[in-house]
């Protein structure tokens, strides 16, 4: 058996935290957000500022933002300035006020406790902090919608006019709020509206050669020289644009079809290699979405994956669903959850985007919920979800 | 307080543990590990304050405890410890 040979040098380069040193094509809006922020590096505790940036999936939202944190922290700590740049995922933490201000809170405080107060308290606590530590935070609340739909305009406003009750005081943080588009914000009353909407950065979906230069970039970065030919990236850029222009996706697919060369002990990624990985892919969910959810969120969904799978139909009743979740509960050997509970893993499911209800008005006995899988195949996804719960069991 | 009173304690001993194991914990995160209710949690972590061994940060309602890794008596026990425990 030969030895383990690799197309990668650092497949972490491809992964989806990494952040790049140079954002090809994202310099313009990068100046921009530093332009915004430089009164951090002069007169941190005279003002705030609060940005939105928008654009569709894989657009650079996350990357810029995180790129632009970096840079500022560094700058501010070489003027000696309590700098924090503080990345919140809101719908990693289910769009809640209170546990995305706790994982900010817990920066500080990793032992912070997580019951006995309010959301209103937490940001109170959070201001004591940044006072006695005479810190400055710029927080970026990503996948902002998620907020906005749980919390409404109360979160929003109590967030943005956090300052103003404390006159006097030094100013502490500064927001950027990413979201995909303006549209989620337009159900926030105007006074909660009009907080936010003063600095917008609206990053446009990248064309097939802006693509290409992203891909050419991380490839330099992630494989050995001559492996990836230029037959490769152009296919990847292809899909990718195919995909509303989604570098993540490209990037993904890139990393998925250096695995599919190492299995096959091949020298370079051909473009086969980016075929078979793009029929395994699925770009709009995250595995580790997937992965995120409880026992019983997965377990539900499974059964909700199982019933497409067996029917040809595009929607299940919450019956039909309730019925197959049972049905997987009794293989899983575990207790069934009542009817209230599995309306709450709906919404989480929703919230997620994984699955999509409406509800049905017709009919003299009231309204029935119809659930459907917009975007993923019904076999990848219970063949993903029992591989979950698979590992987890063991 | 004696030095052997003070050490007489199970609970006061693991709280040290505790706290030199994790930086800072908020009473009941204390009492949930130490296996106890509040009121005792609280009432050992009094004796420790009045000796300057531990202090607390309070945020509203809520006191975080730490060791007062200022105080001689403290870097004295710290090093017991990890002596001891390692």
């Amino acid at each position: 058996m030969s030895p383990y040979r690799s197309v990668f040098k650092d497949e972490t380069k491809l992964d989806i935290n990494y952040v790049p040193y140079t954002l090809p094509h994202r310099d313009r809006e990068l100046r921009l957000l530093m332009e915004f922020f430089s009164f951090l590096l002069r007169v941190p505790e005279k003002m705030t500022q609060r940005v939105m940036i928008t654009g569709d999936v894989g657009t650079g939202k996350t990357a810029l933002s995180q790129r632009f944190g970096a840079d500022i922290t560094r700058e501010a700590n070489k003027r000696e300035i309590n700098l924090r740049y503080i990345h919140v995922n809101c719908r990693e933490y289910r769009g809640s006020l209170f546990l995305s201000l706790h994982h900010v809170v817990s920066i500080f405080h990793p032992n912070f406790p997580r019951r006995g107060y309010s959301a209103e308290e937490l940001l109170g606590i959070l201001m004591q902090i940044l006072d006695e530590q005479k810190a400055h935070v710029v927080l970026t609340l990503d996948e902002f919608e998620s907020l906005v739909e749980r919390e409404g305009s109360e979160a929003v406003y109590k967030l943005t006019r956090l300052q103003e009750i404390r006159l006097n005081k030094p100013q502490r943080i500064s927001f950027i709020c990413i979201l995909r588009s303006l549209k989620a914000i337009e159900q926030l009353d105007a006074s909660a509206r009009s907080t936010l909407q003063s600095n917008i950065i609206h990053l446009d979906r990248y064309s097939k050669q802006q693509l290409t230069d992203i891909l050419n970039n991380r490839v330099s970065l992630a494989f050995k020289p001559l492996t990836v030919s230029e037959d490769t990236v152009s296919l990847t850029a292809e899909l990718a644009f195919s995909e509303n222009g989604n570098a993540r996706f490209g990037i993904e697919l890139l990393w998925r079809a250096g695995k599919y060369a190492d299995a096959e002990d091949l020298d370079t990624v051909t473009p086969e290699c980016v075929r078979k990985a793009a029929s395994s892919i699925y770009a709009v969910i995250r595995k580790s979405d997937v992965a995120s959810l409880r026992l019983h969120e997965k377990l539900f969904l499974l059964g909700i994956a199982r019933f497409f799978k067996q029917h040809e139909t595009a929607y299940v009743s919450l019956a039909e669903a309730e019925q197959a979740y049972a049905v997987v509960c009794e293989e899983f050997d575990v207790q069934p959850h009542s009817h209230t509970q599995l309306w709450k893993y709906l919404r989480t499911l929703s919230t997620l985007g994984v699955v999509k209800t409406e509800v049905s008005a017709t009919g003299s006995r009231g309204r029935s919920t119809f659930v459907s899988l917009p975007r993923i195949p019904a076999y990848e996804l219970e063949k993903e979800l029992i591989n979950i719960l698979q590992k987890e069991k063991s | 307080m004696n030095i052997e009173d003070f050490f007489s304690s199970r609970l006061r001993m693991k709280i040290l543990k505790i706290l030199s194991e994790v930086g800072e914990l908020n009473i009941s995160g204390i009492a949930r590990r130490l296996g106890v209710n509040y009121g005792t949690t609280n009432k050992h972590l009094k004796v420790l304050e009045n000796e300057g061994v531990v202090k607390h940060k309070r945020f509203g309602r809520i006191r975080i405890y730490r060791l007062n890794t200022h105080s001689p008596k403290t870097k004295a026990i710290q090093d017991l410890l990890e002596v001891w425990e390692r």
